[in-house]
């Protein structure tokens, strides 16, 4: 659905993105993780069409992006952007309703009800979107990426600033939206948000660091640890070869009269491989 | 209606500028400025015309001044003709002061231009607009669509208020000297040019800005050529007749057209989503 291949993006002498080759099928969570200035939102909106790459190439619901395509690539995603950026003095309904004209929906009217209905939020069309919480504000610019019923959705960090509720109902929704066979593209910082949603994480840093599903990234980067705990709390670490080797750390430490609790082998975190890979990078 | 990235679509202009519109009139800090401008241009020539003469107990005929500016204007302008008396002196004013009129479409437009781009770079607004298929051009047309009607209407209504006012108080028949060509061409043609070069200039100026006021500011310099000609013509150095008007009229026309290569380089999207902050 998304096929972006040695994508490089340069802005004057400053390289924002090189050489990133991914892609988002249809039905698929993809998550982008990166440090601040990674080039996630550059990404972003090469994927949206928004921008053209300086070099690589980009497919978006089948569309080629050139100059001349950009448009047409357009009308096909959909865009939330980080910050929500309503048009504050207008009711949610007016906000909505301009986006399905620009976005050329047959009918309006109706789409801006299914869109609202889709983040409930219908019963709150008339209000003045300035008026709105920060979580329901958000919501509001998730029914307008969806106005069109785009096939794509590029979601630029959709929860940062939201509480615990309004994050997880966010979550929720980008959830369902997977459900209907959407290919989606989140960008964020919360890595245990990263995980709970992704089938598959890129990390970023200009550069892709890493593209893989979740238990992969982790098993790839595993560290050869092992984790013993002994009687009255004490913790060893021992670096390890592979796994055969525990049997014999364990046998001895017997035979030197310790007692032995717990053999932990180490599980790496995503935010320990994120670590090691933006880490060695930076 | 054109379908997305089908060239140019009014339709998409037409709903930016609808959206503007709505937008505008919910705001007062962009729209009480310019209906202001309204009864500021307005009030000097009621204010020389009906109100001082009022006051002091003298026509416009009796006060020497005027009416010798008056009588050594009527051979060079066409409109004072065959008048005499306060008829003759309330057109002459009406055509010196007609001019101060210009300032309505200038500052409306500034006015009102500043709000829809600054205030979508204030909300955030430009890139989900961005992510449309609305292409930058439409995006220029419809950010100067809705200011240009309506500061276009504020200046009619101006003019419209200005003759009506001076009939119905001056001298019976004065319509006929007042409602001529000059004052057809002058807001008419020189009018929506200059608006126009006035919202060009404002777009460009908020682009580069993210306060409403320093663009106006800045764009508040483009009342310094009115008031000039202005104060110009009130001394007797010049008159704006008919030709003026069509030369001036001329000059807008190629410093829209300059204005316009600007504006279409400022509007670049990715000039936007990187450089406008």
């Amino acid at each position: 659905m998304v096929i972006a291949e040695h994508l490089t993006r340069a802005f004057d002498e400053r390289v924002a993105v090189r050489d990133v080759s991914l892609s988002v099928r249809a039905g698929e969570i993809v998550t982008l993780l990166g440090p601040n200035g990674a080039g996630k939102t550059t990404t972003m909106r090469l994927l949206a069409g928004l921008i053209l790459p300086t070099a690589g190439r980009v497919s978006i619901a089948g569309i080629e992006l050139t100059g001349a395509t950009a448009a047409r690539a357009r009308g096909s995603v959909g865009l939330l952007t980080e910050a929500p950026g309503l048009w504050e003095r207008l009711t949610v309904d007016l906000n909505l309703l301009t986006h399905a004209r620009l976005q050329g929906v047959a009918d309006p009217s109706a789409a801006v009800d299914e869109a609202l209905r889709h983040v409930e939020l219908l019963d709150r069309k008339h209000e003045i979107a300035g008026k709105l919480s920060k979580g329901l504000k958000q919501r509001v610019a998730i029914a307008r990426a969806l106005i069109h019923q785009p096939r794509v959705l590029l979601l630029d960090e959709p929860t940062s600033g939201l509480d615990p509720a309004s994050a997880r109902h966010v979550r929720d929704l980008i959830l369902g939206l997977r459900s209907q066979g959407r290919a989606i593209l989140v960008s964020t910082h919360n890595l245990g948000e990263a995980e709970q949603l992704a089938d598959r994480i890129a990390v970023l840093n200009t550069a892709l660091l890493a593209f893989d599903v979740p238990a992969v990234l982790r098993q790839a980067r595993a560290g050869k640890r092992v984790v013993i705990e002994l009687e009255g709390g004490e913790q060893r670490a021992f670096e390890i070869g592979d796994v055969s080797t525990i049997p014999d750390i364990v046998a001895r430490l017997a035979g030197e009269g310790v007692r032995i609790v717990r053999v932990t082998p180490d599980e790496r975190s995503l935010e320990d491989v994120y670590l090691d890979l933006v880490g060695g990078e930076q | 209606m054109t379908g997305p990235g089908q060239g140019f679509s009014w339709h998409r202009v037409v709903s930016l500028a609808r959206k503007d519109a709505r937008e505008l009139m919910r705001n007062p800090g962009a729209v009480v400025p310019a209906v202001l401008m309204v009864f500021a241009s307005l009030f000097p020539l009621f204010l020389v015309i009906f109100i001082v003469p009022m006051m002091v107990g003298r026509t416009l005929e009796q006060s020497g001044e005027f009416a010798a500016e008056a009588a050594n204007a009527a051979a060079r302008i066409p409109e004072l003709a065959g008048l005499s008396g306060n008829a003759l002196v309330e057109t002459f004013l009406f055509h010196q002061f007609s001019l101060l009129l210009l300032l309505v479409p200038i500052v409306s437009a500034t006015a009102l231009a500043t709000h829809a781009v600054i205030g979508e770079k204030q909300s955030k607004s430009l890139e989900p607009l961005l992510a449309t298929p609305l292409s930058t051009i439409e995006l220029l047309a419809a950010k100067t669509l809705t200011p240009f009607l309506f500061a276009l209407t504020l200046s009619w209504i101006a003019v419209v208020l200005e003759v009506a006012g001076v009939i119905a108080i001056g001298e019976p028949g004065l319509w006929r000297s007042i409602v001529t060509p000059r004052l057809l061409l002058l807001f008419g043609v020189l009018g929506p040019l200059v608006e126009l070069a006035s919202l060009q200039v404002s777009v460009i100026v908020s682009s580069r800005t993210n306060d409403p006021r320093s663009a106006q500011q800045l764009t508040a310099l483009l009342i310094l050529p009115v008031t000039i000609i202005f104060v110009a013509q009130l001394m007797g150095l010049m008159i704006v007749g008919t030709q003026a008007i069509l030369l001036g009229a001329l000059s807008c026309l190629v410093l829209n057209l300059v204005l316009l290569a600007v504006g279409v380089r400022v509007f670049q999207r990715e000039t936007i989503l990187t450089r406008w902050r």
